[in-house]
Order: structure tokens, then C-alpha cells, then sequence
């Protein structure tokens, strides 16, 4: 290893990291940009070879994240997320408790499969309009749905960043996730309501008049492109099916998804000349989301840099040494500590430096396989830890900025004190039950 | 042919301190649909358009959103709400900062390119060497510009 002017490479590669994440909290500059300057550094600096750096990256995380913005991208064009919003609403008749209810089961199923920033983008809207028809506070519908969007999101591999990196390393598939993570979270969901209720609920009033307000939105204009609509459900229902099946099949879910981007890319434009048809896919590839795809290159690139200086796997040792080397305390450890530090920091870069740290716990414990859990303990705390404040996801931000805009902001300090309480709450449901499944 | 021989020079304006009332009242009373909002040189400061008044009554979240239209929404009086609410407001905080603004000395080539490249709206407001505003062109001031060079028109006329 040859390091700029004889430096010590852990320093270095320790430093970069500390000053790309310290970067990103102070949130003045775009954070793909910090990344990818920290990864140049990397390079620059002698710590990793540009092929050491290319081969940190996971190929695997950033073909799916683009593979399903893309398949969003085209889907969301033809009105089926509000058709469905709308169609919610008005089950519950109208009544703004039960509108709340609907809207937070919708998003958190949402959430399962598509991104949660992505899913907030299709809800808020249409829940802002619901609550000026209302005439209510739209903040209890927003709170609720923020939390629905994290809670939904751990669900599935491909509900949350986070999932789809830890799926992608430790080697999990679609299926492992929905069998280990998605049992727990409809109580997680159903107690987290409860709370809202307690919060909210009996305060929430709208006129009969506003009721029937709602009644008459129709849900049937929001569909906008019926072959289009008729494409998206084909190529979405393939992509989920190819998910389920795909560690059978001995598929990767970045292949997956990209077929299934590329494929719903041909249909959309079919009918297009070649003219047409360029422009229609230039359109959609500007709507991917490149900020996150390449804050992820960069963040991998670091992650590798401080890894081959060997402090990870120092760190690895200090945690293990700090549990004792118990099983039981360590994923207790894992799981609380990520559920804290996601909620004060990005949940995405504290994932991608836990992940090699977690696989230096393998040898410890016998192997690959044992760890298994730890990997739960990781997801539920990254994936839930995020309710805790309002900077804790990404999601949430998205959504204080459409209040903020609608006249009705969120503050920093109520959200988290409204929030903090409940994402301790699910933590402790996820802790029991990462203890009854895998620890007794 | 230039900027300064097709622009209407007759042009209403508003200061900084008129209320967004105000400005609908002349809008709908003059045959313009913008009025420039000047400083007491008369440099241009921003402008209010028909078009602008509208995107501040039509809930933000409709706009930027990924809803953009919404034709499963009944009338739920939002617009009316909306509208007593901006009435009050100073023409500032409602005002284009940035309208589409030409030279004096521009050619009509370069003012219609302005105004289409722009898309925002059918009016560009001309300025002289000093930056103050002097005219007003539409785009029907280009097209009676455009008809005078056909020849066979010429001669019905």
C-alpha cells in the first residue's frame, strides 16, 4: 500500500469517512457528491486501487434501486397509487379516523414494494387534498404515515435501502426476508396505531358535510392510461414473482428488477417511432433518483476503503468484546444501536459499515449461517430506528417539505417527541421477538 | 426590425407596495394580461401575469406533486379559499421574479425566440440601455409584425 506522503492508511481512510459522514449530517451539499468525493480520495490517496474500490462496490444493491425506480417511474404515470389512496378513503366512509387507518395501511403496503420515498411522493399528495376536503389538521394523517412508510419498508428485501444492502451481502433472498421480518410487522403496525389513537384519534372531527365531500371523489378518473396501467400490474406482478422465486431460480434481484425496468421500458414506448421512443426513455431516466444510485457508489467505495485498512474488523473485535462474546447480547446490541443511531443519523451509510463489521462476527460464532440473526436484528433496528426523529429516514423529510408547503409544517421537536416514544416501543416488540424466534 | 418599433410603450405598472387586489383589479380592467412591478427608476423588480395568480391558488402539493392533475377531486372550495387568501397579500410575494425581459435593440428574431424558449407566458418585457423598463411586446404584436412582411396581404391591404 503506498499512501500519499507515508501517511498511516488507517488514519486516512478513517478520516475520509469521518469527514464525508460528518459532510452529510451538516446537509449543505448534495450527499452523492460527498460520497463520490470521499471515494476519489480513497483512490487518490493511495488507500485502494481504482479495481479494489470498482470491486467494493455492490452492483447488485444499485441494478435494483434503479431497476425499481424505473418500474415506478413508468407505473406511478398511469394513476393506480391514487386510485388506490382514493378507493381507501372511501371505504372508510369518510370518517378522518378511519381515513388515517386506511391511508397507513395503504402506505405501509406500498412501502413493502416500493421505495419509501418513492411511496410518501404518491401518498402525501393525495392525503394533503383528502384532509383540505376534510378540513382537518393534515399532521396526525402525515405522523401516521411516516411511520406506516418505515414500518411497511422492513418489511420485504426491497422495502428499504437498507433490506436491499444486507439481502445483497450477507447473501438473503426476497423470501428469507418476507419469512424472518414481515411476521412481526403487523402488530408493530396495529400497536403503533393504537398509540396514534391514544394521541389523536378522539380529537379527529370532520363535518357530515366534509364526509360526504370525500364520498364524491371518484376514484375511476384517477386512472389516466388503462394499456399502460394494464403493462405496469404485468411486468410488476413478474418482478415480485421473480423476487419470491428467485433463490430457486439462482437469481440475483438486480437481474430481476432491471428486466423487469427494461422490459415495462419496451411496452410503454411500443407503439412509438424510434424518435419517440428515445425520448420516452430519456424521460423516464431522468425521474431514477441518481443522487441516491451514486451517493451508493461512493458510500461503497469508503466503506471498502476503511475495511482493507483492517479497522472494521478492529471494531468487529471491540463490539464482540464488549457483549463478551454472547450471541444474545450481541444481536441485542445490534438491534438497539442501530434503532438510536438511524434515528440521529442516515440509516444508509450506518448500514454499509455495519454490514462487514457484522461478517467479522461470523468466524466467532460458527460460520455464515449462525449469524442469520444478527442480520434480522440489523434490518429491524436500521429499518424502525428511522421513526425516531424526523431526520431519521428520508421519507420523513419528503413529507415535512409537502407540509411545510402546504402551510403546515412539521417541526423537528414535535415529530420526535410524538415519534421517539413509539420507535422505542416497536423496538422493544422486535426485540421480543427476535428473542422468542431465534434466541430462547 | 427591433424590439423598440413593435413594443407598446403605454405601459400600467405596479410598485412594490400594491396589494395582489389591486394588481387583479387592473388586470381585469386593461386589455393586458401582465403587469411589471418597478422600482421608482423603473427597473424592473418582477411581474405578475393571469398565469402566476392561478399557480398561487392551486394548492402547491397539486402542482409539485406527482398528482399534477386531479381529475377524481370533486370542488372542495379550495380555489375560493385560496383566492380570499392572496387577495390581501403584498404583490411581492406573489410576483415572477425572473419574467422574460429583451433588449430595446433585440431583433424580432431574438425577442419571439426569447418568448418561446421561455414558455412561461405570452408577454416579454423590453428594457433600454439602463435596465428600465420601456415596453411591453405580446406575442399577437409579432404575428401583425410578421404579417406586414407578405406581400399579398400587403397589397389587399
Amino acid at each position: 500500500m503506498h499512501v500519499l506522503f507515508g501517511m498511516n492508511p488507517i488514519w486516512v481512510a478513517v478520516t475520509i469517512l469521518l469527514v464525508v459522514y460528518a459532510a452529510i449530517m451538516f446537509e449543505q451539499f448534495n450527499r452523492a457528491v460527498l460520497s463520490l468525493l470521499g471515494a476519489g480520495l480513497m483512490i487518490l490517496s493511495g488507500v485502494l486501487t481504482q479495481e479494489a474500490a470498482i470491486d467494493g462496490i455492490d452492483f447488485n444493491t444499485i441494478g435494483l434501486l434503479t431497476g425499481m425506480m424505473v418500474i415506478v417511474a413508468i407505473s406511478q404515470k398511469t394513476g393506480m397509487f391514487q386510485y388506490v389512496a382514493i378507493k381507501a378513503a372511501k371505504l372508510a366512509r369518510g370518517r378522518p379516523w378511519g381515513i388515517l387507518v386506511m391511508l397507513s395501511v395503504v402506505t405501509a403496503v406500498f412501502s413493502a414494494f416500493l421505495d419509501n420515498v418513492t411511496t410518501v411522493l404518491l401518498i402525501a399528495p393525495v392525503t394533503l387534498l383528502i384532509t383540505d376536503s376534510l378540513d382537518v389538521k393534515p399532521y396526525p394523517f402525515l405522523f401516521s404515515q411516516i411511520l406506516a412508510s418505515n414500518i411497511g419498508g422492513t418489511s420485504t428485501l426491497i422495502g428499504d435501502p437498507p433490506n436491499i444492502m444486507i439481502g445483497s451481502q450477507a447473501h438473503l433472498s426476497f423470501y428469507d426476508f418476507f419469512v424472518n421480518l414481515a411476521p412481526i410487522i403487523p402488530l408493530i403496525m396495529l400497536v403503533t396505531l393504537l398509540m396514534i389513537w391514544l394521541l389523536f384519534g378522539r380529537g379527529l372531527h370532520a363535518s357530515e358535510e366534509a364526509q360526504r365531500l370525500i364520498m364524491e371523489f371518484n376514484e375511476r378518473e384517477a386512472i389516466k392510461d388503462i394499456p399502460l396501467l394494464k403493462k405496469s400490474l404485468f411486468v410488476l406482478g413478474l418482478v415480485i414473482t421473480g423476487f419470491t422465486c428467485s433463490h430457486s431460480l439462482h437469481l440475483e434481484p438486480a437481474t430481476i428488477a432491471l428486466f423487469g425496468a427494461a422490459l415495462l421500458l419496451l411496452l410503454e414506448s411500443w407503439k412509438h417511432n424510434l424518435h419517440g421512443k428515445d425520448k420516452a426513455f430519456e424521460s423516464i431516466m431522468a425521474e431514477v433518483e441518481w443522487t441516491t444510485i451514486f451517493f451508493f457508489v461512493g458510500l461503497f467505495i469508503v466503506v471498502t476503503g476503511v475495511e482493507h485498512v483492517g479497522i472494521i474488523a478492529w471494531m468487529a473485535e471491540k463490539t464482540l468484546a464488549l457483549t463478551g462474546g454472547d450471541f444474545n447480547a450481541t444481536a441485542a446490541a445490534i438491534l438497539w444501536i442501530s434503532a438510536i443511531a438511524s434515528a440521529l443519523i442516515d440509516n444508509i451509510p450506518f448500514v454499509a459499515t455495519m454490514i462487514p463489521l457484522i461478517e467479522n462476527m461470523a468466524p466467532t460464532f460458527g460460520g455464515d449461517q449462525m449469524i442469520v440473526p444478527l442480520w434480522w436484528a440489523l434490518a429491524l433496528g436500521a429499518c424502525l430506528g428511522g421513526n425516531g426523529s424526523l431526520i431519521g429516514a428520508s421519507a420523513n423529510l419528503i413529507v415535512a417539505g409537502f407540509a411545510q408547503r402546504a402551510g403546515h409544517p412539521i417541526g423537528f421537536i414535535q415529530f420526535t417527541k410524538h415519534a421517539f416514544l413509539m420507535m422505542l416501543v416497536s423496538i422493544v416488540i422486535a426485540h421480543i421477538y427476535l428473542y422468542l424466534r431465534y434466541l430462547a | 426590425m427591433h424590439a423598440n418599433l413593435i413594443m407598446v410603450k403605454d405601459v400600467i405598472t405596479c410598485r412594490s407596495d400594491q396589494t395582489v387586489a389591486e394588481a387583479i383589479e387592473f388586470l381585469n380592467t386593461k386589455t393586458f394580461r401582465i403587469i411589471p412591478i418597478v422600482d421608482d427608476d423603473n427597473h424592473i423588480l418582477g411581474a405578475v401575469n393571469t398565469l402566476t395568480l392561478l399557480t398561487h391558488i392551486v394548492p402547491e402539493y397539486i402542482v409539485n406533486g406527482y398528482l399534477q392533475s386531479v381529475p377524481f377531486a370533486p370542488d372542495i372550495g379550495l380555489l375560493r379559499k385560496h383566492y380570499r387568501e392572496i387577495l390581501q397579500k403584498s404583490i411581492t410575494e406573489v410576483m415572477d421574479v425572473n419574467p422574460t425581459v429583451v433588449r430595446e435593440d433585440e431583433s424580432l428574431l431574438s425577442v419571439t425566440a426569447a418568448m418561446v424558449t421561455h414558455d412561461r407566458f405570452e408577454y416579454v418585457l423590453v428594457v433600454d440601455a439602463e435596465q428600465r423598463l420601456s415596453g411591453i411586446i405580446s406575442s399577437s404584436d409579432i404575428l401583425r409584425a410578421m404579417d406586414k412582411f407578405i406581400p399579398e396581404k400587403a397589397f389587399d391591404a
